[in-house]
């Protein structure tokens, strides 16, 4: 039989059966890690047409609401992306004083679209699949969910990216528990303020505000036991 | 029935099927046996197989399809598989396109508006409706609630008119063509040619015009045309109305001797007596009559009232099939029905001597076609009820039986209660159709020279025998404005497109004389297109041709005739007030001119009996000939899929428009078409002839139809229209002649070659022969065991109640099921039980009254619209593989081959779509749980979970599921059978009739129709009726926002429910106990349709009660027989009228004021906050 196989055959059964186990661990992990929205969809940052929108510099440093362009989150489905015209509220030539002026190069694009009344064509950051309806922001806002829950920290993004997955897992993770990401209705748009406080809740537990606390027992004391956890909530 | 869901008690002892007289569908209160086709009625051996399959066989197959040929699908399958993968791997980008400038204040992205406009119905008169417009697209239509008319109801003509808006085969700019050649054009060409061709006829005082156009109501066209007429005094303008219904204008004219109009109120009848009626179908006052007779027939509690209904008539009519009494009679001879009637009625009243001596000097040609009893029963009946008696014709009836109608009416004092006669502008009471016939040999002559079409078709819908398509042609100038391709465009020199109603303004009058406003819900589609009332005005040059580019002058046209019509002190108010709610305030008249004078009446109808002649029986060699409409009209609407695809009222055939008659007549002819056998059955053609006219048409049978008579439908067999409808079915117009009228005698039929596929969905989703489908009563047997309560007991010890519904079914002698499988949500065995997951508020469901439902459709079509369901086509509907979420089953009584009271009798309809069972079993068998429940009691059906293995669809007994076998969600609708025309049949093939798998995608206009709120699915997807979950919880989101705790009765409705006009379906909040489907649920007639199966079905139903007359038909008064047949001790403990009582009077009819007043709590619905009233600041 030696005349068969050579002595190195002896450890091929061990090696190879070695080798499948570390490869079906790795597919497992593999695709656990990469094949996800966690991996996929996190971090996807389109370039913007024109110069973009600086979020960082509008509702960070300048400390502009949210609300003051997304008018109808507190009416609707949809968080509307402003109109031509919200822009040029403050963009029309000449309206700034120069030193505040971000000149042609940056907004340019912005009076151009104006003029001709045509929309600029922004590419969306934040996509449901169709089969989802529509994700309520008007109910969200009402439950005291923050805009940093879902969109992250929006005033420190120079250009927008997706910081959440928005896998249905990671929905209903909020779902079962809302004590984790509810602030109450008056200080979602607060978004310094609310990553620091959840932040500060996630180290001490219970620490939510009287208002928050309400919304979070009321939850929890429903049917549900949180957030709506049937199909036909989103998927209709 | 199936071995396992049979009642032990029965196993094994009888045999449904070798007995006819004990259906498995149910019985009617006389014991007769329901079926829905003449092989369900006859049970033969090779239609059983065919039931039972759930699809018929090869409906799950791709095609005949060779080895080849799969190999050459699955190669280009998977070479598109690498292309389209690839450019996958990349996130897709998707734009956000916001308003730019102009940025309308009222739109709120997500929160579709609510607009308040009117559609003209063809031949005049109009619906209500409230228009929904999600950011700028309408896309789905409902009534208006408080028009006079549609009082919140739709028609399917009106829900369907959302497609003709986005549909893509319509004419996109005008084409200017001369006999050389054809050019596409802009509008600006032809105002510049019309400015100088129009002003060459002032010379001529307008000799050589001829306008023809489409019968409308409308004030502001009505203006324009005389201000044409003022300026070129010869030229004429013709409105005509193709489908022969001069009848009763020219009856009532004569009567009465001014026109007038007939405007019925049936909720004020206790008996109404139809002599071929259809007056809740395809009439201008349509909704309004189904309201009526909605309100008239239901019943609330056990103390209620309802009215009787008579029926003589030669084929089923919706009315007619809800009939207490129904006699079916010859066209020919349905006059004398009408005399003996009057004769009987007047003698009775003493109203006038005169006339009762002419009437009973009067030749009836033969005897009565109906017996003496029931004629003396029906006179007997109306008057004992007087004033809240009605005798309604139909158009088949002559016009001197019309003026008889009225004389019998007024006789009875019914004028003013149960029907008005309203008078009608002389124009609209012209026969159009007799102007065109004296005006064809002029236009072949050439003395037209110009002739104007708008919006009518007159070179199709027009009788062959005028030769107008010829004469046309003669004429030098052929302008046509149409919405779509059709054979009078085709020759035209200019075709112009039309602008739909829902892109341009008008206004329009209701049946009743009430003015509505149409507003625009959208800028016209395509290249400036204009309105009828702006191209007449256009053509009248009355303002500066640039005008039309800048500003809608329909605006001005209108609103200029508004501020002379209306004294209004203060125009602006009133006219942004008529704009928000759709009409004019207190237009609309109920006045009864001209019949004050009853004695003129009387001898005027005295004088016309003279030229009443009824024909002679038919007989083999001498039938009579009926031409009727249905769903396509004239064929206006032979476009529209949704209302091809609508399973026709009777017969439900789709996609075509066969010959009917009677089982024995086609027998004797040898055309009955082909038994069903696991294959699905062809129809035999035949040559029907009159007077040397002929049509060659398949045949198909439709019981309860009188003896030697031939139904024909018009509308069919476009040759030119879109790719829908284009060759569908045959054109009948041959066999018509030039008077247009409805109803030939002397017909004769003789077999044709060939034999041609029909599709009927009667046999479709069969519940697998279980039992008590469709449960019916009688009044008196209501009125007694109504508010009973049984107790049961079975031989467990188990015990339970039952009400007056139930009784009727198997829980009066078998026990539920119980499941071993212990549910979840179900802590008990009562609805809703506290403690369970049913106990909090909304749970919903919904109630669907037997008596009231008619079969016209009109929910289906909305949920079609609401839900984005798709049409197949043809070939599909044959396969079994309709996607309709809500069908409606209809049943025969009776035994259709004979006649009398052994013969077919009234018609059942159940509308059924997913009942949300609590314990549902197509959620236990799903593998990969894409179909769950939720806590609101909904079935929930999740798209992206479900893999199509079908499993729910094969245990749902009520077969309500339907998959998508293809992509027919976004692929367009062409139909399907150009493989399956057989040689020689004479019948031109539809090369756009192609299978889904070869079908292109729908056209981008055609996607702004789809509800953004509801998911678009995909091939191989199962999908069913969710109650309008994105109603729900757009509605729960509303409510919230508003601080509300419960969502309200009436804060939203369910499409089926917002479209009932009968209001037979009612959706709503069962444990809201002020609900109306709470009470409705209350009322002893419930019933779970095969409850027993304890699937425990949320929409349940009411048992149908008839209303028969003791002196034709003993009612039955304990209907139990099922039950009485046991013996009633083989299953012991039970105990009739345990607690009575206990239902509670529910309010009354949904007319009466305190109804109407909590209906006008829809002011906080949906509809009205999204509307632009500033309501929801």
């Amino acid at each position: 039989m030696s005349v068969l196989f050579p002595r190195w055959m002896n450890a091929f059964p061990t090696v190879s059966a070695g080798i499948a186990a570390g490869g079906l661990v790795s597919a497992v992990v593999g695709t656990w890690y990469w094949a996800t929205p966690d991996f996929w969809e996190v971090g996807y940052m389109p370039t913007q047409p024109g110069g973009g929108f600086n979020h960082q510099l509008h509702s960070g440093k300048l400390g502009m609401d949210c609300r003051y362009c997304h008018t109808n989150v507190e009416d609707s489905y949809h968080s509307n992306v402003p109109t031509v015209s919200t822009c040029m509220g403050c963009h029309t030539e000449g309206k700034l004083a120069p030193e505040y002026d971000p000149g042609v190069e940056l907004v340019g694009f912005i009076r151009e679209a104006y003029a001709e009344d045509e929309s600029i064509p922004w590419r969306k950051v934040h996509h449901l699949p169709g089969y989802v309806g529509h994700f309520p922001h008007h109910m969200h806002v009402r439950a005291g969910v923050s805009c940093y829950s879902c969109h992250g920290q929006i005033v420190g993004m120079p250009v927008v990216y997706q910081a959440e997955s928005l896998s249905m897992g990671w929905c209903l993770d909020c779902h079962r528990n809302p004590e984790e990401h509810i602030v109450g209705p008056s200080r979602v748009t607060d978004l310094v303020w609310v990553e620091e406080h959840l932040a500060e809740r996630e180290r001490n537990p219970g620490n939510a505000t009287p208002e928050a606390q309400a919304i979070i027992d009321a939850l929890h004391a429903s049917k549900a036991e949180g957030g709506p956890q049937n199909c036909g909530a989103c998927h209709h | 029935m199936s071995s396992l869901d049979q009642c032990p008690s029965t196993k094994g002892k009888k045999d449904p099927k070798a007995d006819p007289a004990s259906s498995v569908n149910g019985n009617s209160p006389q014991g007769k046996a329901m079926w829905r086709s003449l092989d369900e009625f006859a049970g033969s051996g090779e239609f059983q197989p065919f039931l039972e399959r759930e699809f018929p066989s090869g409906a799950s197959e791709l095609l005949k399809s060779s080895r080849r040929t799969f190999m050459q699908i699955m190669g280009g399958a998977v070479a598109l598989a690498g292309a389209a993968t690839l450019p996958g791997c990349r996130r897709p980008d998707h734009k956000i396109m916001t308003y730019s400038r102009e940025v309308p204040e009222e739109v709120i992205p997500g929160k579709p508006l609510f607009y308040a406009s009117a559609m003209p119905l063809p031949g005049g008169g109009a619906e209500g409706v409230l228009v929904r417009s999600n950011v700028g697209r309408p896309t789905f239509v409902e009534g208006n609630p408080r028009h006079s008319v549609s009082q919140g109801s739709s028609s399917s003509w009106s829900i369907a008119s959302i497609l003709s808006l986005y549909d893509p085969d319509r004419l996109k700019q005008p084409v200017f063509r001369t006999a050389e050649q054809e050019r596409d054009a802009t509008w600006d060409d032809f105002r510049a040619w019309s400015a100088g061709h129009f002003a060459e006829f002032d010379a001529t005082n307008g000799q050589g015009l001829v306008i023809l156009a489409d019968q409308m109501t409308s004030p502001t066209r009505d203006a324009v045309r005389d201000r044409l007429r003022a300026r070129w005094p010869l030229a004429q303008f013709i409105a005509y109305d193709p489908t022969g219904r001069d009848n009763k204008v020219n009856g009532l004219r004569l009567a009465f001797g001014q026109p007038h109009g007939e405007l019925l109120s049936l909720e004020n009848a206790d008996v109404i007596v139809s002599v071929d009626a259809d007056p809740t179908r395809y009439e201008s006052a349509s909704l309004k009559n189904s309201r009526g007779f909605g309100a008239a027939r239901r019943l609330d509690s056990t103390s209620d009232t309802m009215c009787r209904i008579y029926a003589a008539e030669c084929n089923y009519t919706p009315l007619g099939g809800m009939a207490d009494h129904r006699e079916v009679v010859a066209p020919s001879r349905l006059p004398v029905v009408v005399v003996e009637i009057a004769k009987r009625v007047l003698a009775a009243t003493g109203a006038d001597v005169d006339l009762l001596r002419r009437l009973n000097a009067w030749d009836a040609r033969g005897g009565s076609p109906v017996s003496v009893e029931w004629l003396d029963a029906v006179a007997e009946d109306l008057v004992e009820a007087g004033g809240r008696g009605v005798l309604i014709a139909g158009q088949t009836l002559p016009a001197e039986a019309h003026a008889l109608v009225a004389a019998v009416n007024r006789a009875l004092g019914a004028v003013d209660t149960t029907v008005s006669y309203v008078p009608l502008d002389p124009e609209a009471a012209k026969d159009g159709v007799g102007e065109i016939a004296e005006l064809v040999g002029g236009m072949r002559r050439g003395r037209v020279k110009t002739c104007v079409v708008l919006n009518c078709n007159p070179c199709y819908d027009l009788p062959t025998e005028l030769g107008f398509e010829e004469a046309f042609k003669a004429v030098s100038n052929r302008i046509v404005l149409s919405e779509g391709p059709s054979e009078t465009a085709a020759h035209a020199t200019w075709q112009l497109n039309a602008a739909t109603y829902l892109e341009s303004w008008g206004d329009v009058a209701a049946a009743d004389g009430g003015v509505s406003t149409i507003q625009p819900l959208i800028a016209p589609l395509y290249d400036g297109a204009l309105s009828e009332i702006e191209l007449l005005a256009l053509i009248a040059a009355e303002r500066d041709p640039a005008e039309f580019d800048v500003q809608p002058a329909g605006y001005d046209l209108v609103r200029d005739v508004w501020a002379g019509r209306f004294d209004w002190s203060d125009f602006e108010t009133n006219w942004k007030r008529t704009l928000q709610n759709g009409f004019a305030a207190g237009t609309g008249s109920s006045g009864t001119e001209g019949i004050s004078n009853a004695s003129v009446l009387y001898r005027n109808t005295a004088e016309l009996l003279g030229n009443l002649r009824p024909g002679a029986e038919p007989t083999d060699g001498a039938l009579d000939v009926v031409v009727t409409i249905n769903n396509m009209y004239d064929g206006r609407y032979a476009n529209l899929p949704w209302l091809q695809e609508l399973p026709q009222f009777g017969t439900m055939v789709c996609w075509d428009n066969p010959a009917l008659m009677s089982p024995r007549t086609a027998e004797r002819f040898g055309l009955t078409p082909d038994p069903y056998e696991v294959k699905i059955p062809k129809a035999q053609m035949a040559t029907i002839t009159v007077d040397g006219r002929s049509v060659d048409m398949p045949v198909w049978i439709m019981p309860g139809m009188a003896e030697n008579t031939v139904v024909l439908t018009q509308g069919y067999g476009r040759r030119v229209c879109g790719v829908v409808g284009t060759g569908v079915g045959f054109d009948v117009q041959p066999i018509r002649d030039t008077s247009g009228t409805r109803v030939y005698t002397n017909a004769t039929v003789s077999p044709a070659q060939g034999k041609y596929p029909i599709s009927s969905t009667q046999n479709h989703w069969s519940m697998e022969s279980r039992t008590s489908i469709v449960r019916t009563a009688d009044l008196p047997a209501y009125q007694k065991h109504g508010d009973e309560k049984v107790k049961k007991k079975d031989s467990y010890g188990e015990s339970w109640k039952i009400g007056f519904g139930e009784m009727l079914g198997e829980l009066a002698h078998t026990p539920p099921n119980i499941s071993i499988y212990e549910n979840p949500y179900n802590e008990s065995q009562a609805d809703a039980a506290e403690g369970s997951w049913y106990s909090e508020r909304p749970q919903w469901g919904v109630s669907i009254d037997l008596s009231l439902c008619m079969g016209c459709g009109a929910c289906t079509v909305a949920c079609q619209s609401e839900n984005n369901i798709p049409s197949v086509g043809k070939t599909e509907v044959r396969k079994g593989r309709e996607m309709t979420w809500l069908r409606v089953d209809r049943y025969f009584t009776g035994d259709p081959y004979s006649s009398g009271s052994e013969g077919p009798g009234q018609l059942y309809h159940q509308p059924v779509a997913c009942v949300h069972c609590e314990n549902a079993p197509c959620e236990t068998v799903c593998p990969v749980n894409a179909t769950v429940h939720g806590p609101t009691g909904l079935n929930y059906m999740v798209y992206n979970r479900c893999i199509g293995t079908r499993y729910c669809a094969n245990n749902c007994p009520y077969k309500v599921r339907r998959f998508n076998f293809f992509d027919y969600g976004v692929k367009r609708i062409n139909g399907g059978y150009r493989d399956e025309i057989p040689e020689g049949t004479p019948k031109p093939n539809n090369i756009n009739l192609i299978p889904p798998r070869l079908r292109e995608k729908l056209a981008e206009i055609q996607k702004m129709k789809m509800n953004p709120d509801v998911t678009v699915r995909s091939r191989g997807v199962m999908e069913k009726c969710t109650y309008c979950i994105q109603r729900i919880n757009a509605a729960r989101y509303e409510a919230k926002l508003q601080d509300l705790e419960n969502i309200p009765d009436g804060f939203f409705q369910s499409a089926c429910h917002s479209a009932c006009a009968t209001g037979a379906i009612v959706f709503g909040d069962i444990l809201d106990e002020s609900s109306r489907v709470a009470k409705a649920k209350k009322d002893g007639r419930d019933y779970a349709l095969l409850g027993y199966l304890n699937t425990r079905p949320r929409t349940t139903y009411k048992v149908a009660i008839g209303n028969p007359n003791p002196k034709l038909r003993e009612p039955v008064v304990d209907p139990f027989h099922h039950h009485d047949s046991h013996g009633g001790d083989s299953h012991g403990g039970d105990s009739h009228g345990g607690d009575s009582g206990s239902a509670e009077a529910a309010g009354a009819s949904f007319l009466d004021p305190f109804k109407k007043n909590s209906d006008d709590g829809y002011a906080v619905s949906l509809r009205v906050l999204g509307a632009a009233t500033g309501v929801h600041a």
